[in-house]
């Protein structure tokens, strides 16, 4: 039967209105005693703090009763329930405690109670999916997949709202404004300029470079890059187009070499293009092209080839000189990005320079755009498709050219109307425009800021059938774009729900590599991941972490243009959700592994011997290398640090938010500020006990540190640079750069850090409710032991929230708890619990809630 | 290092005369030469720093009795009355007749916000006490809604982080209404863009035939939208209204353009304007954001507009580092609010306040009518936090200009105890001061006279 929407919703305001109305009828069907003795077991454990006097954490329990709650009651038995499972409430410091069984009697009373109601709710009000608009990240890739050229939009978008711990793809994040709405009319236009020709085959731009050897002992000849380049008109200054086409794909072919010393395999070469980076300046842009890895000799040069579009690249504008002004151009510069870590010593900074390096040779270096070889290119031809119409029957190529870009834009098949709207409009602008090209790039731009494109999953069930709305929530999901024509096409056959043909398609969409967007942006946001890129790194205690320009106007500062460090320790963590995924591993790995993601520089810094090369691969863990899981990711543990310290009430809160799903109460307004405290005492006292000791005095603070800081002080070995280093220096200490006269190795250089490492860091203490860990080691054993369920259910419940584009509530719970038990049987398998995320009811049901269209109720 | 000649130079004249410089003829445009056909502009400026200020003696944003004043508090002095300056707040001694300093102020919407969070509502007074997470209306859009048709730009809001942010989490100061934050801008090069070149070169007739166009066809996308809001749920149809407006002021908007195309734009000479600064360079960077505030009010382009200097919660920004590329801090940004660091707390309070007073200076250097521009311009300056950084209440707050719109400067104004009312009517003033009519902004009790002549 189809009741309309709003005498439903005035079915359920019936229901809030008699429930309040009837406070002490309801509906319960708990007895009278169940309640009472829930109670009775408030008074004895709880009132006390939760009650009248006091209602910490703003809950209050005295006034309680089992009768139908509204969504926001149900919320708070559900933070009970999880307070009595876990055992985290009455805390440790209460005297009087429940005992185990009277906790789990409780328990069971809640959890009936707690699904009984929410399955009561949800027959009364189904769930309804709210229109969301597109992320920027979904925006680009959606554009790049619809109109088959890659072009960066992000950067002029206004920026998405970010919240750590949350996913952004949520409605109530991504709200829509009229600067919006502009600034997608001008990505629209400048995207279809690009996209669609003119039919005249343009100039095409060729430039071409060549460098020489210098001969044998010669030093270093122009044709070499070294790691910090080479000289003037060499080859690592590149080659600069002056006045570069607008728009256009290119191509760059070069022919390279590495003369690589011994014991050395491969060189990376990565090719930039924007300002010239010989001008010392650090607010020059430029952008990657490509990275390309060299293992051939000098004696068999090879020839590489590289293309993108060149609206992607900054031009470096016009500098007028009081001669013959320089033209805008774009530099194209090779980079010789070996890196073992230690690049910034002060005489490898020198040896750096000379010839014992490896060094990258390129004799010659080509450029040419736009590719004209086919014209008009295959993304234009893909929308003004040839067709005898376009000449017989104008109008008619016209509405079967928009019909075909309307489903695409659409996501689904484009309704009558639609087709005759937007034909509609291009009757309009036609006259107004000089070519059939440029009526045609406007009447697209509007497809691109209607709400039918701006907005997926729009639950219009008139117009999207569910099928459709399915296929864009699975491709969103695991592609971060729209679905391709293979999806679209089981869409339209209905068969998509079906959990066979559903696993088909993860698997598929999980195979391709568009998933490794999903990969990333779930990744970083899951884990909280980006602080991590500004924490500001204590060079005196670390100066060997970041590469610092060694000389000229920015002494000092921090190496740009080269990919640090850090930059690999967030492609560390997001390869290693994606291991996980490729291999369908234990979601438990993210507490223990015995395998690690690491490049040659991210295994020079955490100590792990044996790897070459920039490529990130998975290497076989040993004990003494103190890492496995995420835990110990420099990335987790940089982003939770001082950047000179760690920091355990930031490592605690990730903890328990990013891996044990706990929800962690920023301070409120009216506690008093720890300005003697946290801060202070994370980056002075290297030690934490002081910090724990000014939290127990205040009482304020106390009743939500007690329980936060013993899950960040077994971290304490890990220090804000993310190594393991139990011993740490002195307070104030500044630790000298490796010299080659003092140390004369780098084991010397060992032998002195261990001499200024003195002072033992502690990092035991007892977890709330459980035993007493030293270091991560046992913390880890304890969460595989005690933790795994929780472990698993946040996963699957990030994935969801994801997935779903909208916070879970209440009401998902026993649905989340069915698919923890069906992971559980599968060993927690990461794909696996994907797969049954994508073949739930909860992603596969679209709201059933629509308003009948006028003219069918009619 | 050792500077070259020619660096020195060139960084001097940035960090000197920003882009005065580039203006040589720009004061032969002022409003002075105008002629008596139009009226002077009035104009308001609202800008917030974030994790409130160093005050030792003043934990909670109010003296507590015995703790002596501290030569570094963001307080220039210790009681109620004529000003006098301390080593925090010198920059502005230069200025002291056109500044005033109000204490125990504040939003009560904002108190049980999260203690970095009351920002959402410094520019807005919003209620969000208990479970509302929408804001309202701020103060600029409110004059922008009754005067913004003067010019060109009804209002320009600016944020160092851009985007809107979320709640509790803002990167904006500037709400048209409730569930519409108004994205801040934050990139240099596009402000300047957006603000004097938006035709991007093209010529005025082509640019007018365009916006024609454009606005018979936003005509025709807003048909389309309608016919698929009516078949949509409520929630969903809610956020298509969000939608259908987005549009509806967009193609207003396009039409505002095409008035505007009839006036010449203003013409700003580019050279020795550093519009690609990177936010590594903070003091470039912010006089950058305060010149272009100062351009756009010059040329009338505007005369409404916020700056969001710092966001709280700003993690995952370059701002997080501004002490640190500023003053040599060896830590977050945001640290300084929680430890409180005697040596740097107060040197980094004075470095935000050099770069205010670099920005008021310029008002008040630039000659406009029978006064300067400071004097028909006021500039709220603050936080919405205290020296404790988890308190919402009794904000640092400074108030600039208008010296002939009605205000009078040069003194500390207390609102403590039984003084105290709710920031909100400062608010009312202003709005009333640049001819908007006001009786009531959010939950103010009234009109604050203190300040007003």
């Amino acid at each position: 039967m189809n009741i309309s929407k709003t005498s439903r919703r005035i079915e359920k305001w019936c229901l809030l209105v008699l429930a309040a109305m009837l406070p002490v009828s309801g509906f319960a069907n708990v007895s009278g005693a169940s309640a009472a003795k829930v109670k009775q077991f408030f008074a004895e454990y709880c009132t006390h703090c939760h009650g009248v006097e006091k209602s910490k954490g703003k809950v209050t329990l005295h006034g309680f009763s089992f009768e139908q709650g509204t969504a926001e009651k149900l919320k708070l038995w559900e933070r009970v329930l999880e307070a009595l499972e876990g055992g985290d409430m009455p805390p440790d410091e209460e005297k009087k405690q429940p005992t185990a069984a009277e906790r789990k009697e409780i328990a069971a009373l809640f959890a009936g109670e707690l699904r009984r109601q929410t399955q009561q709710l949800a027959a009364t009000a189904p769930r309804v999916a709210v229109a969301r608009r597109l992320t920027n990240f979904e925006y680009e890739n959606t554009m790049r997949d619809l109109l088959g050229v890659d072009l960066r939009h992000k950067e002029s978008l206004p920026e998405d709202p970010v919240k750590p711990y949350h996913f952004n793809n949520a409605a109530e994040f991504m709200l829509v404004g009229p600067e919006q709405i502009d600034r997608y009319l001008e990505c629209a236009k400048r995207a279809l300029a690009s996209v669609i020709v003119d039919p005249t085959v343009p100039e095409v731009r060729k430039q071409r470079g060549e460098w020489k050897p210098a001969g044998a002992n010669r030093g270093m000849g122009n044709d070499e890059v070294g790691i910090w380049g080479n000289g003037r008109g060499s080859a690592a200054q590149g080659i600069a187009i002056q006045n570069p086409p607008k728009t256009g794909e290119f191509r760059i072919r070069f022919k390279a070499s590495a003369i690589l010393p011994a014991g050395v395999r491969e060189i990376p070469l990565r090719l930039v293009m924007g300002y010239n980076l010989g001008e010392n300046s650090s607010t020059l842009r430029v952008k990657p092209v490509g990275t390309v890895r060299l293992r051939n000799s000098p004696d068999a040069p090879e020839v590489f080839e590289m293309r993108g579009r060149i609206e992607n690249f900054p031009v470096q504008p016009e500098t007028p000189t009081k001669g013959k002004p320089v033209p805008e151009r774009l530099h194209i510069t090779p980079q010789n990005l070996f890196d073992d870590g230690t690049l910034n010593d002060e005489n490898n900074f020198q040896k750096t320079r000379e010839l014992s390096v490896p060094r990258a040779v390129v004799e010659w270096m080509e450029f040419e755009c736009p590719l004209t070889a086919e014209w008009p290119p295959e993304p234009h031809r893909r929308i003004l498709f040839d067709s005898p119409l376009r000449a017989a029957d104008p109008k008619g190529y016209v509405r079967a050219v928009l019909e075909r870009f309307l489903a695409r834009a659409f996501r689904r098949p484009a309704t009558a109307e639609e087709i005759a709207r937007f034909t509609a409009i291009h009757e309009l602008v036609r006259p107004t425009c000089a070519t059939f090209e440029e009526a045609m790039r406007e009447t697209l731009a509007l497809v691109l800021i209607s709400p039918q494109f701006l907005y997926h999953t729009v639950a219009d069930g008139a117009v999207v059938a569910p099928q459709f709305e399915l296929a864009s929530r699975l491709s969103y999901f695991l592609w971060g774009s729209m679905p391709d024509e293979e999806l679209l096409r089981v869409a339209a056959a209905g068969t998509l729900a079906q959990p066979r043909i559903m696993e088909q398609q993860v698997l598929r969409l999980l195979a391709d590599k568009r998933s490794a967007d999903f990969v990333a942006n779930f990744t970083m946001q899951w884990l909280s991941l980006a602080k991590m890129k500004t924490v500001p790194i204590n060079k005196d205690l670390f100066p060997r972490f970041l590469y610092y320009v060694p000389l000229g106007e920015r002494a000092g500062t921090e190496e740009p243009y080269r990919p640090t460090v850090r930059d690999f320790m967030l492609d560390e963590t997001v390869a290693f959700v994606g291991e996980l995924i490729r291999h369908n591993a234990s979601v438990l790995n993210v507490i223990d592994s015995n395998f690690a993601m690491l490049n040659q520089r991210l295994a020079a810094h955490y100590g792990v011997e044996g790897v070459q090369g920039d490529e990130l691969r998975s290497v076989p863990v040993k004990p003494e290398h103190q890492l496995g899981g995420l835990l110990t990711h420099g990335s987790v543990l940089i982003g939770n640090g001082t950047g000179t310290a760690p920091h355990p009430i930031y490592r605690a809160v990730w903890l328990r938010e990013a891996i044990l799903g706990e929800y962690v109460a920023p301070p409120p307004a009216e506690v008093p500020a720890l300005s003697d405290s946290a801060g202070a005492s994370a980056e002075k006292a290297l030690s934490i006990k002081d910090l724990l000791v000014k939290h127990r005095q205040q009482e304020a603070c106390n009743d939500c540190h007690a329980r936060l800081d013993p899950w960040g002080v077994p971290f304490e070995h890990y220090n804000a640079v993310g190594q393991f280093q139990p011993m740490v220096p002195r307070e104030g200490t500044r630790i000298r750069l490796f010299d080659l006269e003092k140390d004369k190795s780098l084991d010397g250089y060992r032998a002195y850090l261990q001499t200024v490492n003195t002072v033992k860091m502690e990092a035991d203490a007892r977890l709330p409710k459980g035993p007493t860990v030293d270091g991560l080691q046992p913390l880890k054993a304890y969460l595989l032991r005690e933790r795994a369920d929780d472990v698993a259910g946040n996963v699957i419940r990030r994935l969801m929230t994801y997935g779903l584009g909208r916070e879970l509530t209440v009401r998902d719970r026993f649905a989340l708890e069915g698919l923890l038990a069906n992971a559980k049987a599968k060993k927690f398998g990461m794909r696996d619990i994907i797969i049954a995320v994508c073949q739930s009811e909860l992603f596969t049901t679209t709201s059933p809630l629509k308003k009948p269209t006028a003219n069918l109720s009619r | 290092m050792k500077p070259k000649s020619w660096h020195l130079n060139r960084r001097e004249f940035l960090k000197g005369g920003g882009i005065a410089l580039a203006l040589p003829f720009l004061n032969g445009m002022s409003w002075a030469a105008a002629g008596p056909k139009r009226a002077l502009p009035k104009r308001m400026l609202v800008s917030y720093f974030a994790y409130g200020a160093y005050m030792p003696e003043a934990p909670n944003g109010l003296p507590v009795n015995g703790k002596p004043h501290h030569e570094w508090s963001w307080w220039p002095c210790a009681n109620e009355g004529p000003l006098t300056f301390n080593k925090s707040s010198e920059p502005f001694a230069p200025l002291k007749n056109d500044v005033s300093y109000l204490r125990g102020l504040d939003h009560k919407g904002g108190w049980k916000m999260g203690g970095h969070s009351s920002g959402d509502v410094f520019a807005t007074g919003a209620d969000m006490t208990e479970t509302q997470r929408t804001n309202s209306i701020s103060i600029d859009q409110v004059a922008a809604n009754a005067l913004g048709h003067h010019t060109r730009y009804a209002s320009l809001v600016l944020g160092t982080e851009g985007g809107t942010g979320s709640y509790g989490n803002c990167k904006t100061l500037s709400h048209r209404g409730p569930g519409r934050p108004i994205p801040s801008m934050q990139r240099p090069q596009e402000i300047f863009s957006r603000l004097f070149n938006p035709y991007a070169g093209k010529e005025v007739e082509e640019v007018r035939a365009g916006l024609k166009r454009e606005a018979s066809i936003l005509d025709l996308l807003l048909e389309n939208s309608r016919s698929m809001k009516h078949r949509l749920g409520t929630e969903d149809a809610a956020k298509m209204d969000e939608y259908l407006d987005s549009v509806r002021s967009l193609e207003q908007r396009v039409e505002r353009t095409s008035k505007w195309t009839q006036e010449p734009l203003p013409k700003i000479e580019t050279k020795g304007l550093n519009l690609e600064v990177a936010y590594n360079q903070p003091l470039e960077y912010i006089r950058c954001m305060y010149d272009l505030v100062f351009l756009a009010f010059q040329t009338d382009s505007t005369r409404f507009a916020t700056l969001m200097l710092e966001s709280e919660h700003s993690q995952s920004s370059e701002m997080w580092n501004y002490a640190n590329y500023a003053l040599g801090y060896k830590g977050a940004t945001h640290d300084i609010a929680h430890k409180r660091p005697e040596d740097f707390s107060g040197r980094w309070d004075n470095w935000r306040a050099q770069q205010h007073a670099y920005f008021l200076q310029r008002l008040r250097d630039t000659r406009e009518g029978e006064g300067n521009m400071l004097d028909r311009t006021l500039v709220l300056w603050g936080s919405a936090h205290p020296h404790a950084s988890h308190s919402n209440q009794n904000y640092p707050l400074h108030l600039a200009g208008g010296n002939h719109l009605g205000f009078k400067h040069g003194r500390l104004h207390s609102f403590e105890g039984a003084k105290k009312v709710p920031l909100s009517n400062l608010f009312v003033s202003m709005l009333n001061a640049v001819d908007v009519p006001t009786e009531k902004f959010a939950d103010s009790t009234g009109a604050m006279t203190q300040l007003t002549t």
